[in-house]
């Protein structure tokens, strides 16, 4: 029987409930556990703190999903985490992550990367059982599932990427994606109203409530309780469509266990709340991938929002442990606005100057290699929401500020006749300037400099190390045995690639973990067939 | 702490009167911090801004909304703080930073983007975010930048065959 979505800001009452298992989050760990325990003939629970994004026809024609109107600040509020104006402690970084049904899958630009081989000879040192061979069937059912495929629509940016690259000789690839029949509307970011992206609420959720999982949206978990080795209790409220608590609450009594994916900062934020931080392991090492950013001026308009965001790249400078991965993108007027340390004239006059005929690239760096540094620490602020206290670690100034002057030879060699780079004061350069400015950035100092993620990772660690441990092989929580993590806080270093399909993966193995303890069948339902997205890998 | 400190500076603010700022009701902004923030916002997009975003101070109370608690009560904070201390302690004028010409205002804002102090520059950040994000979102201000809008159809440009020839080699399908 067919489960259903419930959208707490609606329920007039205060609510219990007993399913088998409560799954905390909805993005790519949350969905993908959703289907496969669901499937396994389990009562399933969902709750996201985020919107019910309903299917509904829109007035643009195939829109299938009315409510994501493309407008960006509409759907900032309404799709991310605090309004899209996340930032770490010391306001140093603007952190991007989804608050929705579908979570980070919902607004991601689609980008399909798997894990990359170093960081897995990485974990496998700290302890992990990942490998290649044995993801393998994990990858190929997440591959084929979405499935991912190479998508040759390119936007303009892309486009501008390819020839500098060519010029410079410099290998540069198709970067696979999860879309189908893509529009080019550009708004991936944003949600995609066509159905057109795979993403959570399109696939696994929907997959999932066909074979009866129940989702609460807007609803906010409060604190597990425990008592001894167990998880009795999900406490939670209901928010409003503005995120203000409405007088209802929820209680589950899950029987047989609790899943925690609610992403590199829920998950650790809400153990803390719960007192569950295992002698100040919980929240520790958290990682992001600092993104650095540049934008070409072409001679021509590029009409850079439209087209498919995040489909070239080149692995050339990916390896070591801080490497960086160098993709393309589309922008829109309030992201640039807001990543403008600029006012007066001169913000109007790089606005009307790089937007309509600019083009983007930006470099995700790798961290979280060196054990001796401390990286980021999720904590709790006086009213006992999250805050990533984090500084860029000494280690990426360098490699940060060569992205930025590899990227701004890319987009010369392409034609671009300056190339604005996002420091304060704003940085401008041209053919023949030397990028000595730019090696000058002091990345450390917030504001210095516009540093975007949209990769948080870690927290809440998978290691063999007991003074960090946090997480078991077997993805139970340390000490408690009803209580699984399947989200990207369980990864002891950044990923150095895009994360949602290696999310996706690790879900599907702890899922098979919890259907093994209660000897429930896990299945692969699509090993055959396909096209292997990743030749050579 | 944040809490008596905000309670002192808005004692002490008497930001200047605008006939632009109409709104009455807010969820966030009170009419002080509303006027601080008309303040700012002119200092930061320049005289008439509202020709172009008219809705700008209803938008960011509404926005201010979606922010954490924490996090918003620092940014009505920073209001306060530049529209008391920033005069004297930044441009040696003292007048409040609402009662400071646009000239003076921009001063202000250049020192503080400039400063060795970490809270300055963030406050900096804060302000500029906060106003150009939100008059961009304006309808009304895409034709400078050449935006089309949304749900239209993707320029012709995306429809021209890639600029160079692209995998030649590569025998898997494209997807449609």
């Amino acid at each position: 029987m067919a489960g259903t979505i419930v959208e707490g800001r609606n329920v007039a009452d205060n609510v219990t409930l007993t399913p088998d298992f409560c799954i905390i989050g909805s993005g790519a760990g949350g969905g993908v556990c959703a289907l496969k325990l669901t499937e396994a003939g389990f009562d399933v629970l969902v709750l996201e703190e985020g919107p019910n994004i309903p299917k509904e026809k829109g007035p643009a024609p195939a829109q299938e999903r009315k409510m994501l109107n493309e407008r960006e600040v509409e759907m900032y509020k309404l799709l991310y985490q605090e309004g899209a104006t996340r930032l770490t402690k010391n306001g140093g970084v603007k952190i991007l992550q989804g608050r929705c049904l579908g979570g980070g899958t919902a607004v991601n630009w689609s980008a399909c990367l798997p894990p990359r081989l170093e960081t897995l000879d990485e974990w496998q040192k700290r302890g992990l059982p990942f490998t290649r061979q044995n993801l393998d069937p994990y990858l190929r059912e997440v591959a084929n599932y979405l499935p991912i495929v190479r998508n040759d629509k390119y936007n303009t940016s892309a486009r501008m990427f390819m020839l500098g690259c060519a010029k410079h000789d410099i290998p540069h690839e198709n970067l696979p994606n999860n879309t189908h029949n893509c529009r080019e509307c550009g708004s991936c970011g944003v949600g995609c109203p066509y159905d057109r992206k795979m993403s959570g609420f399109v696939k696994w959720l929907p997959d999932a409530v066909a074979l009866g999982a129940t989702i609460y949206t807007d609803t906010k978990v409060d604190r597990l309780k425990a008592s001894g080795d167990q998880i009795r209790e999900v406490h939670a409220h209901f928010i409003d469509g503005k995120t203000r608590p409405t007088k209802r609450k929820l209680v589950v009594k899950p029987t047989k266990g609790v899943v925690m994916a609610a992403g590199a900062i829920g998950t650790p934020s809400i153990l803390l709340r719960s007192d569950l931080d295992l002698d100040n392991r919980v929240g520790k090492y958290t990682h992001i991938h600092p993104t650095t950013i540049t934008i070409g001026k072409y001679p021509d308009n590029t009409f850079p929002a439209y087209g498919v965001p995040d489909n070239m790249w080149t692995p050339k400078f990916a390896p070591g442990p801080t490497g960086y991965l160098i993709e393309t993108g589309s922008f829109y007027p309030v992201l640039s606005a807001s990543a403008t340390l600029q006012h007066g004239d001169e913000l109007h006059r790089i606005m009307r100057d790089y937007y309509p005929t600019g083009a983007i690239s930006y470099a995700h760096h790798t961290t979280g290699f060196d054990e001796d540094e401390k990286y980021g620490t999720v904590e709790l602020d006086r009213n006992g929401d999250p805050e990533l206290d984090y500084k860029i670690p000494k280690a990426n100034v360098k490699p940060m500020q060569e992205s930025l002057v590899m990227m701004a030879r890319i987009h010369l060699a392409a034609g671009a006749t300056s190339v604005y780079v996002l420091r304060n004061p704003p940085l401008e350069v041209k053919q023949g300037d030397t990028f000595d400015e730019i090696r000058q950035i002091d990345f450390r100092s917030p504001q210095r400099a516009t540093i975007f993620t949209v990769h948080v990772m870690g927290g809440c660690q998978m290691n063999k190390d007991n003074k960090r441990r946090c997480v078991n092989e077997d993805f139970t929580f340390s000490g408690k045995k009803n209580l699984w993590v399947a989200d990207g806080s369980i990864f002891p270093t950044a990923l150095g690639a895009n994360p949602q399909v290696t999310i996706y993966s690790l879900a599907l193995w702890a899922a098979r973990q919890i259907c093994d303890r209660h000897q429930r069948p896990f299945q692969f339902n699509h090993q055959q067939g396909g096209d292997w997205p990743w030749p050579g890998y | 702490m944040a809490g008596v400190l905000n309670s002192i500076l808005a004692a002490a603010a008497n930001p200047k009167k605008r006939s632009e700022v109409t709104a009455s009701t807010f969820d966030c902004l009170d009419k002080k911090t509303a006027l601080i923030l008309f303040a700012v916002a002119e200092a930061v997009l320049g005289e008439g801004f509202l020709l172009k975003a008219p809705r700008f101070v209803e938008t960011v109370d509404d926005y201010l909304n979606y922010q954490r608690p924490q996090q918003r009560d620092q940014f009505l904070l920073a209001l306060l703080i530049a529209e008391v201390t920033y005069g004297p302690l930044i441009s040696g004028n003292f007048k409040h930073f609402s009662h400071l010409s646009l000239a003076d205002r921009r001063k202000i804002l250049e020192k503080m983007r400039s400063s060795g102090q970490e809270l300055r520059r963030n406050i900096y950040a804060a302000f500029v975010n906060v106003s150009a994000s939100t008059y961009y979102a304006s309808d009304l201000t895409w034709p400078d930048l050449n935006y089309k809008g949304v749900s239209v159809d993707h320029p012709d440009i995306l429809t021209q065959p890639p600029p160079i020839p692209w995998r030649p080699k590569d025998l898997r399908p494209i997807e449609p």
